[in-house]
């Protein structure tokens, strides 16, 4: 009697139901890529200040345009807002009176948490699938090397999702006792603009201030992002290039097993109404 | 008749010092309907909760179904239902959707849980608006909703806390025509708790009086009314020496002090004992400025055992009343 499967279905039952919520979550990625994505002409922004010698493409790890580039770091991030807000239903459930019933009922009552992080995953997947049909679309779009590989699409449906489960592991602990959504739309404003700029999810280290370029390398934006970069952008990838992805992501897969075992024990013990 | 849910010193104390339900002992039998009256913040709700496993008592514990709240209230919570002072349904779910997954909450096999929704909706007239979303339902509907809600997986012991509250007189009637029908046909016993005593005196045939955390008496409504001894004359004097003489009344059969210069006096038979009580009041040059006489009833038997009139406490719900009123209209 988990419940975790009635649940989940709820969540997405009502994430279709509600047109503007299921638009507005998929039409807003698009223009992180055809906006900011298009915002940058490789060649005009680094072409005259580059030694000779050296192309615009080489500072950016190989890609021939930025959405190439660019493309990594969306996915990541997409995965990232939408996990963060998957906690904001937790306290809605308190609100509306719903978790007054789940309480009463024989449920684990960690499949309450983890309904909600899970829907969020499918949310993320559907999001990522359009984004990168978009990428493809729009003009000047994304450039592969050589095609996607089955190994490709492994490294990014996997990051995705570990970065889904970090950062929804991360909001629910934090909505579990919580009965005021503001806190966590505070939470999210404060930390997205750090978790963003301070990654190499929009720009690569060759550009960034020293500083900046070295603490991106802790966050795990940054790893998620590369590894997705590391893999789409190169098709073929030398043997360096597999032990850093694999660092990355070992990392990032140990930091959610943490965060999601973090959460099973706080909703089983402190979830309230 | 078995007993299907025994209190043993049940107690729960909040932050240290606040005993919102204070060592109660009460056994309900299978089948019955027990009602548990008392004002706001008489610990109701608290006791509610503690026997439905939302909460886990201080000291003390109770049996329910025979399984013990504090060590199997996964087992606990398979034999009850809950219908929960708010509002618990998904507004953005139909009625038959949130019937359904409250189902598969109790592992309930779909075929039998279609048949018993099916019963159930019938049960509360709400089988046309089973495929509408919640949110388009009225107060009275989404009430009744509620009330099957906790139903789907056919529990042996029915909790409904405040179950009318912030309903209009007519919706409130019917609701209890469908907690009598509930009742009859599903041979499920119910708690119910109200401060409403028109509610506890329709519903309940057996009722503790609850307040301060405590339970005052318990009782058939006749019990209780006829434990009052006859009927209340409560007079205020002009000054206190006079209500002091009035406790000397020989044909009373109980006084109580009632605030400053009220006495409340109760006589077997008002009927026949007012005419002496007039001739002793005149023979003590006694000033009464007030006089009320009240025959049995569960309005007295609260004020005698409380001290407080329960209808003063209906201010207080206003404001939840309202929250509720406002969900329920979005």
């Amino acid at each position: 009697m988990s419940g975790l499967v009635p649940l989940t279905v709820r969540e997405l039952k009502k994430w279709v139901r509600n047109p503007v919520f299921l638009l507005t979550g998929l039409i807003q990625p698009f223009f992180w890529l055809a906006l900011f994505g298009s915002a940058i002409d490789l060649t005009k922004f680094l072409g005259a200040g580059l030694p000779p010698g050296v192309s615009p493409s080489a500072i950016f790890g190989g890609a021939s345009n930025y959405i190439t580039f660019i493309l990594g770091g969306i996915l990541v991030i997409t995965s990232l807002f939408t996990a963060m807000f998957s906690g904001v239903n937790i306290i809605f459930d308190r609100r509306m009176g719903p978790m007054g019933r789940f309480l009463t009922s024989p449920i684990r009552r960690s499949s309450i948490v983890f309904s909600k992080i899970l829907a969020a995953m499918v949310r993320i997947l559907v999001q990522v699938v359009i984004l990168i049909a978009a990428a493809f679309i729009i003009p000047n779009g994304l450039v592969l090397a050589h095609g996607f590989s089955f190994e490709a699409v492994l490294v990014l449906v996997v990051t995705v999702i570990l970065v889904a489960l970090i950062f929804s592991s991360i909001f629910s602990v934090i909505a579990v006792r919580l009965k005021d959504m503001n806190t966590i739309f505070g939470i999210v404003n404060l930390v997205n603009l750090p978790l963003l700029f301070m990654s190499y999810a929009m720009f690569p280290a060759g550009i960034m201030a020293t500083w900046l370029a070295d603490a991106a390398k802790y966050n795990p934006v940054s790893w998620a992002a590369e590894s997705i970069r590391t893999v789409v952008i190169n098709g073929t990838v030398t043997a360096s290039q597999v032990s850093n992805v694999e660092w990355w992501m070992g990392s990032l897969a140990i930091l959610a097993a943490g965060l999601v075992l973090l959460t099973y024990f706080v909703a089983e013990n402190e979830i309230r109404e | 008749m078995a007993v299907i849910i025994k209190t043993e010193n049940l107690s729960k104390t909040y932050s240290g010092k606040i005993k919102a339900i204070d060592s109660i002992n009460i056994e309900i039998d299978e089948g019955e309907v027990y009602g548990l009256l008392g004002p706001n913040g008489a610990g109701k709700s608290t006791t509610i909760n503690l026997l439905t496993t939302r909460i886990t008592p201080t000291t003390g514990t109770a049996l329910v179904n025979g399984f013990d709240i504090r060590k199997h209230s996964m087992d606990v919570r398979k034999s009850i239902g809950v219908v929960p002072q708010d509002l618990t349904t998904d507004e953005d779910l139909t009625g038959y959707e949130n019937l359904m997954m409250v189902s598969r909450f109790y592992d309930v096999p779909k075929d039998t849980a279609n048949e018993r929704i099916a019963k159930l909706l019938n049960l509360v007239d709400l089988e046309e608006a089973a495929g509408r979303y919640v949110k388009q339902y009225s107060g009275g509907m989404r009430k009744r909703l509620e009330l099957i809600v906790g139903l789907v997986h056919d529990p042996k012991i029915l909790f409904l806390d405040e179950p009318t509250l912030g309903l209009d007189v007519q919706t409130r009637t019917q609701m209890w025509e469908y907690v009598r029908d509930i009742q009859k046909k599903l041979n499920v016993t119910i708690i119910l708790t109200s401060h409403y005593l028109e509610e506890v005196d329709a519903l309940a045939n057996r009722i503790s009086i609850i307040d301060h955390g405590k339970i005052l008496i318990t009782g058939t409504p006749e019990d209780l009314k006829s434990s009052l001894k006859g009927d209340i004359v409560q007079m205020t004097f002009k000054s206190q020496e006079d209500a002091d003489v009035m406790k000397q009344f020989p044909q009373a059969t109980e006084t109580k002090d009632f605030g400053p210069n009220i006495v409340r006096v109760t006589v077997k038979n008002s009927d026949e004992v007012l005419p002496s009580l007039i001739n002793y009041v005149s023979e003590k040059k006694l000033t009464i400025i007030r006089m009320t006489v009240q025959k049995p009833s569960l309005d007295e038997v609260f004020l005698q055992y409380t001290g407080r009139d329960i209808r003063q406490e209906d201010a207080g719900d206003v404001r939840k009343m309202m929250m509720n009123m406002r969900r329920m209209r979005r």
